[in-house]
């Protein structure tokens, strides 16, 4: 399973000469499967880049949605392969009694918002709510879960074999619970994310800058360090940057996350900030050589 | 679900009540009382950490309820079988009384908790109307 950052940014975009290593677009990521499937979780504005890199021939894409938070659909309407007849898009995301996944995000891609309306795109486009079981994509299962965040949220977790990535990119766990003690019965997304390969998942505050910002949907370092420790994944990519966040200050606030991480006692290694642009291929651990 | 895990909406609901100071119960879609809050604990004279998760007829019975008349008020008339059942809000008020034996005349009511078109839980609370020692 390969994985490509296009925007690691959260709430808005940030771009300027302070974020050109960690990137100012929002949340994209991409994953390529075994069998070249693609999949895009979340169309912030990272996926205009992701758009812009994959081939104009014919292109079936699967995106999934975590929820319709503009950071998290913006890029939608700059995604090229929408504005190709020969593409083939499947747009995933959390259902609501509201209205249709399609006439939500329709609200965005018609006037006065958008120059576009949805029935103009020439692509292939279908819109379905995430089943409540796991479904198939290409050669992955696909497992959505809601999570605690503001208005209908989704985490995703794509299992390839033995390699799995959990992707929960908005998300306030800590809210009410104690997470290093709780019943994990008790912890939003505990089950999604237990023992991911990878794990991406909300940082978007220090440890200070949270007491200002509780209820609104996002993790301070703490918790998601706590999260983290108690679901054990392999690897944990920290993301969902806020977009007062510059370079400078995101790398002491790896090495404060790193810190923390090795107090839990884990290892430097496995914990990563998310930067734009950085491609991971993710494989399941080998197996501890015998004694 | 998966594995045991609860569902988001009743996970906030348990995040919910710990926060309040209005006592209140959660049960699940079993009626399984799996959480109540510090409030709720000092009307019933024990914490649910000590009390632990109780089943329908044994939460129903544990502490009283009792009518007007002195009547233990049959388990299915209680609002939050009523809500979990029935699947709509219920109130009403009886007595119950804590494992200490104080007895405390309440109102409760009890609404269901409800995502996507199915009952995941319910959750009761309750207005102390004053101690009877």
């Amino acid at each position: 399973m390969k994985v490509k950052i296009w925007g690691a940014r959260g709430s808005v975009p940030s771009p300027g000469p302070e974020t050109t290593r960690y990137g100012g677009n929002t949340s994209c990521v991409q994953v390529t499967l075994s069998d070249g499937t693609i999949i895009a979780l979340d169309a912030g504005t990272g996926i205009r880049g992701m758009g812009l890199a994959l081939s104009e021939e014919g292109t079936r894409i699967n995106i999934l949605l975590t929820h319709l938070h503009l950071d998290h659909i913006q890029g939608l309407m700059f995604f090229a392969p929408a504005f190709r007849p020969s593409s083939e898009i499947v747009v995933w995301g959390p259902e609501s009694p509201e209205a249709s996944l399609h006439d939500r995000i329709a609200r965005y891609i018609s006037a006065p918002l958008s120059p576009v309306e949805m029935r103009e795109l020439p692509c292939d486009v279908s819109f379905r709510d995430a089943p409540h079981t796991e479904w198939q994509i290409g050669t992955a299962t696909v497992r959505a879960a809601s999570v605690a965040h503001r208005g209908p949220t989704l985490g995703y977790r794509i299992t390839e074999g033995d390699t799995s990535l959990c992707y929960i990119p908005d998300h306030e766990p800590g809210l009410g619970v104690q997470l290093g003690s709780d019943d994990p019965d008790w912890i939003s997304g505990f089950e999604l994310a237990r023992g991911a390969t990878m794990l991406f998942h909300d940082c978007q505050y220090t440890n200070a800058e949270y007491p200002h910002h509780v209820g609104w949907g996002h993790c301070k370092l703490g918790d998601a360090l706590a999260f983290a420790n108690r679901v054990e994944p392999e690897r944990v990519m920290l993301f969902h940057h806020d977009p007062l966040h510059s370079d400078d200050f995101l790398d002491a606030f790896h090495g404060t996350a790193i810190a923390g991480w090795e107090e839990l006692g884990g290892r430097a290694a496995q914990i990563e900030l998310a930067s734009e642009r950085r491609e991971v291929e993710i494989a399941a651990p080998e197996p501890a050589p015998a004694k | 679900m998966a594995n045991g895990q609860r569902p988001l909406e009743l996970i906030l609901a348990r995040n919910f009540l710990s926060s309040l100071s209005t006592p209140g119960f959660l049960v699940d879609e079993d009626g399984v009382l799996v959480f109540y809050n510090e409030s709720a604990a000092v009307l019933l004279g024990v914490s649910f950490e000590d009390a632990g998760r109780m089943g329908p007829e044994e939460w129903g019975t544990a502490f009283g309820p009792f009518d007007d008349s002195g009547e233990r008020v049959p388990f299915e008339e209680l609002p939050l079988t009523v809500a979990l059942r029935q699947g709509r809000p219920a109130h009403s008020h009886f007595t119950i009384r804590s494992m200490k034996g104080a007895e405390h005349a309440i109102e409760a009511s009890a609404l269901p908790i409800r995502a996507s078109e199915e009952t995941s839980g319910a959750m009761v609370f309750f207005w102390p109307l004053g101690a009877r020692a």
